[in-house]
């Protein structure tokens, strides 16, 4: 994979290593924000198991996920996380041929402790060991839920941590055409989510508000970065924020879900417009969207609505791998141990690791 | 019987391998902040230096603190993991009684810097029963200001002391100041050496005392400071 290239590690594995007409089975793991997961991928895209346990109700009352809390949690779930994934697979560690653990970006306290599991299990075992990118996995989560999807692709990926445009030739490798120059889009939810006191995670609260409100109420200013295919949210952050003081300032009432739908409405027509100017520049059999704000309906229902003149159709995961988990982590890793792009044991992890 | 000591918990990373009583090797690297980068290559680099293979490993000892929480959670996870593929038994030790073991004398008082003049500590006794080479811990691990520490002690004032770890020199002149009798050690005494984790990690083994892996967690000492903050503003729960 282009963008992760650890270089092949020099180690006599306890196996010779497989090639693509044989049975690859890969356990991984993933604690990079607030979900702990493990899960068993045959040949990359089957997923024998996928066990996720979230711990967004313990960070709920603190307004956004506090770090110490997750890594204690991550290590007590650790072990269990991992046995489920076994069992529902009904696989032991002596078949796995790899193990993998994103390395970033998130959670520096986090990504650690399934890091650290990864790299234990490799030396434990002798197989190799693979250090993902958190985002790739997000896109790859496509290619499990929609295995026929016609290449070449453009795919928008948006959470939290990221907001990436990109072209994939095919599995093998990617050009970014765009990125957040500050703020990335599941940000701008949390932040305005938490201004506006709607709660956490903020893509969810926002949207459900945005439901009950008329999103051409108030208009906000979408950033304009001429030619380029980057995004910029902080603009809109400031403009939302600056309404809302101006509005208490002249004793107004604010309708709250309004300002929700208009405010997303405005995220939405960012990312659209771009996506589509893409697609538009390059011949693309099909389009994709992924990450965590890829679950937002309004988003998916505008981008499938100006997809339709290009005649393409919109993927997006469905809703139990939009969110984080460790199948993604092992589909990615599969195209990895194929390449065999394996990571030493002093792989460190990287918190603001990019595509 | 075969046992790796596993130590992240401060800026010294130790690894031993110790087989039945008979120490085959130890590494006390003063790394700071690279325990995720060096630690699983060097146990990797030690297995096979000594020739031995994670396979070979009959338990497992593992500091579990007071220490830096992520180095901690790498030492722990890491023993974790190799206790549930091999299924063997782990026992997570303190860090202050690793130090504490590996000092002489009757009554000592290991240390770790907690920072703004606090330190953690315990207090030990040896036992001087042959059958039961275990530390009594008379006061359990906890921070305090390093001006507390004569007043925590001071029903010990008639015997000397062994200060051990961290902050020594200053503890000891304030100890000394109220008259406390104290000894103090030579710098390769003066650490959490992981030969000493991995003796105890054995005796606690062999004595049945091993930890449950699933229930195996640092010694944290200190909720997050999230909830802290939290339970000031809104009172606990």
């Amino acid at each position: 994979m282009a963008a992760n290239n650890m270089g092949v590690e020099k180690v006599n594995y306890k196996n010779k290593l497989k090639d693509k007409d044989e049975d690859i089975y890969i356990l991984a793991l993933e604690s990079s924000c607030d979900e702990t997961a493990a899960s068993v991928n045959k040949n990359g895209l089957e997923i024998l198991s996928n066990v996720v346990s979230s711990q967004v109700d313990l960070h709920k009352k603190f307004g956004g996920v506090v770090p110490e809390i997750a890594s204690r949690k991550h290590l007590e779930l650790l072990l269990p996380v991992i046995d489920q994934a076994l069992a529902e697979a009904g696989i032991e560690f002596k078949d796995l041929d790899a193990v993998a653990s994103t390395y970033g970006p998130g959670l520096v306290g986090g990504l650690l402790v399934t890091l650290t599991a990864a790299k234990t299990v490799s030396l434990a075992l002798n197989i190799p060991l693979i250090g993902v990118n958190h985002i790739a996995g997000h896109i790859y989560a496509n290619f499990i839920a929609n295995p026929e999807i016609e290449k070449p692709l453009i795919c928008l990926t948006i959470s939290g941590g990221h907001t990436d445009l990109l072209y994939f030739e095919d599995l093998r490798g990617y050009q970014i055409l765009g990125r957040t120059i500050d703020d990335a889009a599941g940000e701008a939810f949390d932040k305005i989510s938490r201004f506006l006191g709607l709660g956490y995670p903020g893509g969810p609260a926002i949207e459900k508000a945005a439901l009950s409100g008329n999103k051409t109420a108030i208009y906000f200013p979408r950033a304009d970065l001429g030619d380029s295919y980057d995004f910029s949210f902080s603009g809109l952050k400031t403009a939302v924020m600056n309404y809302v003081n101006n509005e208490e300032q002249r004793g107004n009432e604010i309708d709250q879900n309004d300002l929700a739908a208009s405010f997303q409405e405005a995220v939405v027509d960012s990312l659209a417009s771009n996506l589509i100017k893409a697609v538009q520049e390059y011949k693309v059999e099909s389009v994709v969207i992924s990450g965590g704000v890829a679950a937002n309906q309004r988003l998916r229902e505008v981008i499938a609505e100006r997809l339709k003149e290009h005649n393409l159709e919109l993927y997006y995961p469905p809703l139990e791998l939009c969110t984080d988990n460790a199948a993604m982590i092992g589909a990615v890793a599969y195209y990895q141990y194929l390449e065999r792009d394996f990571a030493p044991l002093s792989l460190s992890a990287e918190p603001s690791l990019k595509l | 019987m075969l046992i790796l000591g596993i130590d992240t918990s401060t800026d010294i990373l130790g690894l031993a391998l110790m087989d039945s009583g008979q120490l085959k090797g130890e590494y006390n690297l003063s790394l700071k902040r690279q325990h995720s980068e060096k630690l699983l290559p060097l146990i990797e680099e030690i297995f096979e230096l000594l020739g031995v293979e994670a396979g070979d490993l009959d338990g497992i000892a593992v500091a579990v603190g007071p220490g830096s929480f992520t180095g901690l959670r790498i030492g722990i996870t890491t023993a974790k993991v190799l206790g549930r593929i091999f299924s063997i038994p782990v026992k997570g030790i303190s860090t202050l009684e690793i130090m504490a073991a590996g000092a002489e004398g009757e009554y000592i008082l290991p240390l770790l810097d907690a920072r703004r003049k606090r330190v953690y500590y315990s207090f030990y006794q040896r036992n001087g029963n042959k059958d039961n080479n275990f530390l009594k811990e008379v006061k359990k691990a906890a921070s305090a200001g390093i001006s507390e520490l004569p007043q925590i002690l001071n029903e010990y004032q008639n015997q000397e002391i062994s200060i051990i770890g961290e902050k020594t020199a200053e503890v000891r002149e304030l100890l000394v100041e109220n008259n406390f009798k104290t000894r103090i050690f030579e710098a390769e005494k003066n650490l959490p050496r992981a030969a000493v984790l991995a003796r105890l990690g054995g005796d606690y083994i062999c004595s049945g005392q091993a930890d449950d892996i699933y229930q195996l967690k640092p010694a944290y000492l200190k909720i997050p400071q999230a909830e802290i903050n939290w339970q000031q503003k809104y009172g606990s729960k």
